[in-house]
């Protein structure tokens, strides 16, 4: 497959939707979600490779787009403890207490550690079998639940620490 | 919190990576028809499913973002109408059935759109300095990397615009290649003055009267649409 500008093009109007609706969960922002997919495309036009030599354009999109959203909930936790309380406030968006309890989950998310933190939005977020998140972060299904068990204590943890 | 049971989990029996995979055509034919008929008879996943598909017209039918556009293309300058004698009417239709090597042609980004003129019993290639008579027949090849959907507009020494390819309302599919000849010639006719040419190259099959129009109004000032390239040519018919 080449990937040229005008097969990118193509595969943003295919395969955009991949991304947008999982960085809406992720992220909880429709701005912020519409900037993930355009940024992971245009990482695709900087690079078109990384696609090529991955299984699947599916799994390939899962990953740059955990990726960046993971990022950009860190960034978010750094901005707001450097605002403290104001930022707290304005995270807690909008929704009542479910609203509140998502944004609970993203802030959570920005703690964990890189590969935790991807396997708790693979298999809790989009409901993925061991086997499909193995596949996706390159690992044994024993790692994946030796991950998810590790974030379940963590997650126990913060939320004891909050 | 358990992480099974957040506002943000999962709902539905199959992943969601299963779910765009088999929308995609990513499954293999047995695995998606086994999915298929799961998603049929169950109502979490097929909300699911109607979610993505929700997500996926939305994306469609937003523009494509300007970062991910292909670059444009170098314009060139017109060229020089003395000498050149060439000019199209596109009143009248002709298939013409030309074996000479094409010639004048411009280029942008792998794009170049190339024309053949036919004087009497003579093809030749349409060139700087060669004189073209109304009576000539023309005829264009296109050069694309990869598959377009193109259209050939006019402006004529009159200021009328006119679709000259293809016949339907929008550009047609061309197959990507090198010197693709487009399947409809003209007849040049008697006007004289100069006349301009846009090559469009378009990532889907545009409407071609709203181009026409603003050809008509702002030859040099039009604005073609954003998912397509230009290619522009100017010439003097004598």
């Amino acid at each position: 497959m080449i990937l040229d500008a005008a097969a990118i093009a193509g595969l943003y109007r295919s395969h955009g939707h991949v991304v947008l609706r999982r960085a809406r969960t992720l992220l909880g922002s429709e701005a912020d979600a519409r900037e993930a997919l355009q940024d992971v495309f245009a990482a695709l036009v900087r690079n078109p490779d990384a696609v090529r030599s991955a299984g699947s354009i599916v799994g390939w999109l899962y990953q740059a787009t955990t990726h960046h959203c993971l990022n950009q909930l860190r960034k978010a936790r750094t901005g707001a403890r450097v605002l403290e309380l104001h930022v707290r406030t304005a995270v807690n968006e909008t929704g009542g207490p479910r609203g509140e309890a998502a944004a609970e989950v993203r802030r959570l998310l920005a703690l964990l550690p890189d590969d935790v933190a991807a396997a708790v939005v693979y298999h809790h977020l989009d409901g993925m079998t061991h086997a499909e998140v193995a596949e996706l972060l390159g690992c044994s299904r024993r790692q994946v639940g030796y991950l998810l068990e590790r974030a379940q204590g963590l997650w126990d943890r913060a939320e004891q620490s909050a | 919190m358990n992480l099974a049971a957040t506002p943000l989990s999962w709902n539905a029996c199959c992943s969601a990576l299963r779910l765009d995979r088999w929308m995609l055509g990513e499954l293999g034919p047995e695995d998606g028809e086994s999915v298929g008929t799961h998603v049929a008879g169950c109502a979490a996943c097929s909300a699911a499913v109607a979610g993505i598909r929700g997500v996926r017209e939305e994306v469609r039918a937003q523009p494509l973002p300007v970062r991910l556009a292909p670059p444009p293309l170098r314009r060139r300058a017109p060229l020089a109408a003395a000498g050149l004698g060439l000019g199209l009417a596109l009143a009248a239709g002709l298939f013409l059935m030309l074996r000479s090597e094409p010639a004048w042609r411009t280029k942008g980004a792998g794009l170049s759109l190339t024309m053949f003129v036919q004087h009497g019993g003579e093809v030749r290639r349409a060139g700087p300095g060669e004189t073209v008579a109304p009576g000539d027949a023309v005829r264009f090849a296109v050069s694309t990397p990869s598959p377009a959907f193109v259209a050939v507009l006019s402006v004529d020494p009159a200021g009328r615009a006119s679709v000259y390819f293809p016949e339907g309302p929008r550009a047609t599919q061309v197959p990507g290649g090198a010197e693709v000849p487009l399947p409809l010639g003209t007849r040049l006719d008697a006007t004289t003055g100069e006349e301009r040419l846009v090559g469009l190259f378009c990532s889907s099959p545009v409407e071609l009267e709203p181009v026409r129009l603003a050809l008509q109004q702002a030859p040099d000032a039009a604005r073609l649409p954003t998912d397509c390239q230009g290619l522009r040519w100017s010439f003097v018919k004598r």
